[in-house]
C-alpha cells in the first residue's frame, strides 16, 4: 500500500527525518488556517498517489495568504494525471542549493536492503540510473542487521561529502532505514532531500510504500487499503482475496495461479484477445469461485471465458459448484471452456458439463484455447 | 533418482492438524512420501493420519529423526517457525505458505545461507520427486508412476503442474519438480537449485519455467553460461503483461523496463538455452534433446 505524502511525512519525522512544517488542508479555509503552523511562503502540494506531480500542475508556490487561498482553491477539486485532489499538503518553503536523493528499498537481487544516496535529487531516480549511474552511492544491508551509524558515514564519505553535513545526511540515512524496517515498508525515499544555503537538510518529499502482507502487524497504518485501488473490478477483487487485471479484449480467463494465468494469456493472446485475468491464488471455495466468476463477467461485451484451474490445494469440486451457479443466474450465453486438472477431476468435470461448459481434459492450455476457438467459430485473427 | 527428496526421506509436516495441514498429509502420504512427524503448537501427542503430532520441532527430531520440513503454517508464524526449524538442525524446508512479509523473508534467506540449508519459497507448491515422494501440494495423478530424466524448475505453481504433464506426455518424464516461488524475494535462488540438478547423474537435461518480474532468470542464465553443462529448456510466462501491473504473484510485475520476458528470453538464449514460447512447445523441445541423445 502506497500512502499519502503527509502520511509518510509524519512517520518520517517521527524517526527523526527532517521533514518540512507541513499541516494538511481539505478546504481553502484549512489551508489558510494551516499558516498558524507553517511559516509563508508554502508549497501547497495535492496529495494523490501518483508520481511527477509537480510536472502536471500538481505543486504550486504561495507567498501570501491571498495566494493560499486562491491557489488551495484551485487545487482541491481539479485532478491531477486522472486522480481527485480531495486533500493538500500545506509545507514551508525552503531555499535549495542542492538537490540529493535518499532511498530505501528491497532489492531482489541480493533479497537484501539497499541503501541509496543520491548526489542528483529531485529528478526521476529511475532517470539518473540510467544517464547518470556514477552519481548514486549504494550500501546493501542484510536484515535484521540495522544500518549502522559508522556505514552510512561511510557512504556519504563515497559520495562525496564532508564535514558537518556529511554527518547530517548519514543521520537522515539512519533515521530513513529505520522507518523503513519498523514500516515493513518496500520503499522509503525523499525525493528531493534539499540542502540549504547554511547546510541545513529538509526532507521536502516523503514516499512510503507498505507490504500489504505485512498490514496485520501495522494498526497504525490507515486502514483504507481498498479504496486507494482506483479500478472498482481490482478493488472488488481485493477486496475478496484474488488479484485481478483489466486488459483490453474480450475473452476472460480465471486461472488458479499467477504463473499459469499468464501462460493461459500468453496462449489465448496468440488467437484471441484477453479481456482480463483473474488469479485465484490458493483459497478456492465455493463461495470464491461464485463471486469470481461473477467478478470477470462485469466486463462488458465478452465472447467467451477461459477456466483453467489445478487442484493442488484447491477444491476444484467444490470451486465447481460455485462457477455453475453465476452461469445458471446470469444464464450466461457465449462459450464457457473449462480445464480443469488434479485432485477430484472427474466429480468437477461432471458438475461443470451439467451447466454447457465445454470440458477439457488434455493437459495443454492450448487444447482448451483450440476448443474455445472452435465453439466461438474462429480462425487465427493474427 | 532424483534430488533432495526421494522416498526414504523423514519429513516433517508443520501446521499438520490445521485443515490444509490435514488434507495434504493425506496426500502425501498417499504419494508415497515418508512422512514421520507433525508440529503444531499446543497439539503435542495428537495424531493426524496415524502420523505422530508434537508440540515443538526439536522434539519431533529426536523422536523421530525428522530431516526435512514442510510448511502449512500461517504467514505470520512462519518467520519464528523457520528459525525453530534450522535451529533443530533441519535441512531442507519447504514453505507453502503465501503472502509473507518481505522483510520476514529477508531475514530466513540470510539465516538460510548462514547455516546452509536450501529452503523453498515462499509461496511454493513445493518439490516432487516423480514415483516416490512429495513436500508440498503439487498434485501426484499429473504425473506418470516412473520417474524420468527431465529436472523441473518452476517460479510459478499451478504452471509447474502442467510443465510436468506435458513433459510426461512427451516421453520426457520429470525426474523432481522444484517451485521455488513466486515473491519477489525468495530463500533459494534458481541457480542455487540448478546446482543440484547438475550434480545428479540422473538429470539429462533441465526446464526452467519463469514469469516475468525480478531477475531470477537473468542471473541463473549468468550461472549456465559459466559452469552448467547440461541442456537447458526454458519458457517465461507473461509475454502478453502489461507494464506496471502486478499479476497476481507479489513478484510478477514488469517495473522500470526490469524483469520483463524479452530480458529473460535474451540472457537464456545467450547462455545456450532452448526458448519455448509456450508451454507446449516445451515437449516439443523435449523431444527433440531426447531424440539428439539416443543418436
Amino acid at each position: 500500500m502506497r500512502l499519502h505524502e503527509h502520511e509518510a511525512a509524519s512517520l518520517f519525522r517521527q524517526a527523526g527525518v527532517p521533514v518540512t512544517p507541513f499541516a494538511v488542508a481539505r478546504t481553502p479555509d484549512e489551508a489558510v488556517a494551516a499558516l498558524v503552523k507553517v511559516e509563508l511562503p508554502v508549497v501547497i502540494k495535492a496529495q494523490v498517489l501518483v508520481g511527477s506531480r509537480g510536472k502536471h500542475g500538481g505543486i504550486v508556490l504561495a507567498n501570501s495568504e491571498t495566494e493560499v487561498r486562491e491557489k488551495a482553491a484551485a487545487l482541491l477539486g481539479k485532478t491531477v494525471r486522472g486522480f481527485a485532489v480531495d486533500s493538500v499538503m500545506v509545507a514551508k518553503a525552503v531555499s535549495i542549493a542542492r538537490e540529493l536523493y535518499v532511498g530505501v528499498t528491497v532489492d531482489a537481487v541480493a533479497g537484501a536492503i539497499t541503501v541509496i544516496l543520491g548526489t542528483a535529487g529531485g529528478i526521476d531516480v529511475e532517470t539518473v540510473a540510467k544517464e547518470r549511474p556514477e552519481a548514486l552511492f549504494r550500501k546493501t544491508v542484510v536484515p535484521p542487521a540495522e544500518l549502522r551509524g559508522h556505514e552510512a558515514r561511510a557512504l556519504a564519505r563515497e559520495a562525496g561529502f564532508q564535514g558537518d553535513l556529511m554527518v547530517k545526511i548519514a543521520d537522515v540515512l539512519v533515521a530513513l532505514y529505520r522507518v523503513f524496517r519498523k514500516s515493513d515498508a518496500l520503499i522509503a525515499e525523499v525525493n528531493p532531500l534539499v540542502v540549504t544555503p547554511d547546510e541545513t537538510l529538509w526532507a521536502v518529499d516523503a514516499v512510503l510504500e507498505v507490504d500489504d502482507s505485512a498490514l496485520f502487524r501495522h494498526p497504525e497504518m490507515p486502514k483504507d487499503t481498498l479504496a486507494r485501488i482506483e479500478h472498482p473490478i481490482e478493488r472488488a477483487a481485493k477486496g475478496i482475496g484474488v488479484s485481478y487485471v483489466d486488459l483490453d479484449g474480450d475473452i476472460a480467463i480465471i486461472s488458479s495461479g499467477a504463473g499459469l494465468g499468464m501462460a493461459t494469456m500468453d496462449v489465448v493472446g496468440q488467437r484471441l484477445r484477453p479481456a482480463n485475468f483473474l488469479e485465484t491464488g490458493g483459497g478456492i471455495t465455493e463461495e470464491l469461485m461464485y463471486k469470481t466468476t461473477a467478478l470477470v463477467l462485469r466486463k462488458p461485451a465478452l465472447r467467451g471465458l477461459l477456466i483453467n484451474l489445478y487442484g493442488g490445494i484447491n477444491p476444484i469440486h467444490e470451486g465447481a459448484k460455485g462457477i455453475v451457479r453465476v452461469l445458471k443466474e446470469q444464464n450466461v450465453k457465449f462459450p464457457v471452456v473449462a480445464k480443469a486438472l488434479g485432485n477430484r477431476q472427474e466429480e468437477t468435470w461432471a458438475t461443470l458439463r451439467e451447466a454447457g461448459v465445454i470440458i477439457v481434459t488434455d493437459i495443454t492450455t492450448e487444447a482448451a484455447v483450440e476448443a474455445l476457438c472452435a465453439a466461438l467459430g474462429a480462425g487465427p485473427t493474427s | 533418482m532424483s534430488i533432495l527428496l526421494d522416498k526414504k526421506t523423514r519429513v516433517l509436516v508443520q501446521g499438520i492438524t490445521g485443515k490444509i495441514g490435514q488434507a495434504q498429509t493425506k496426500w502425501m502420504l498417499a504419494y508415497g512420501t515418508n512422512i514421520v512427524a507433525g508440529v503444531t503448537p499446543g497439539r503435542g501427542g495428537a495424531a493426524v493420519e496415524g502420523v505422530p503430532v508434537f508440540d515443538g520441532v526439536a522434539d519431533a527430531v529426536k523422536a523421530t529423526g525428522a530431516e526435512a520440513s514442510v510448511f502449512f503454517v500461517p504467514a505470520r508464524a512462519v518467520k519464528d517457525t523457520v528459525f525453530e526449524t534450522l535451529e533443530a538442525g533441519i535441512r531442507l524446508v519447504v514453505v507453502v505458505t503465501e503472502h509473507i512479509p518481505v522483510h520476514d523473508t529477508m531475514e530466513m534467506r540470510a539465516e538460510a545461507k548462514k547455516v546452509g540449508a536450501t529452503l523453498l519459497g515462499p509461496t511454493t507448491p513445493g518439490i516432487l520427486t516423480v514415483g516416490e515422494a512429495k513436500m508440498g501440494i503439487i498434485p501426484g495423478n499429473l504425473f506418470p508412476k516412473v520417474g524420468g530424466r527431465a529436472g523441473v524448475i518452476s517460479r510459478s505453481g499451478t504452471l509447474a503442474y502442467e510443465v510436468g504433464g506435458i513433459l510426461a506426455k512427451a516421453g520426457t518424464a520429470p525426474s523432481t519438480v522444484v517451485g521455488m516461488g513466486a515473491d519477489p524475494v525468495v530463500l533459494t535462488d534458481l541457480a542455487d537449485i540448478l546446482k543440484f540438478f547438475a550434480a545428479d547423474p540422473a538429470t539429462d537435461f533441465v526446464t526452467i519455467v519463469g514469469e516475468v518480474g525480478g531477475i531470477q532468470e537473468e542471473l541463473a542464465a549468468e550461472y549456465i553460461a559459466r559452469d552448467f553443462k547440461k541442456p537447458v529448456i526454458a519458457y517465461i510466462a507473461g509475454r502478453n503483461t502489461p507494464e506496471g501491473k502486478r499479476m497476481g504473484h507479489a513478484g510478477a510485475i514488469v517495473q522500470r523496463g526490469m524483469g520483463s520476458v524479452a530480458s529473460k528470453v535474451a540472457a537464456l538464449e545467450k547462455a545456450g538455452a532452448h526458448i519455448a514460447k509456450t508451454p507446449a512447445e516445451i515437449g516439443t523441445l523435449a523431444q527433440r534433446l531426447a531424440f539428439k541423445r539416443q543418436d
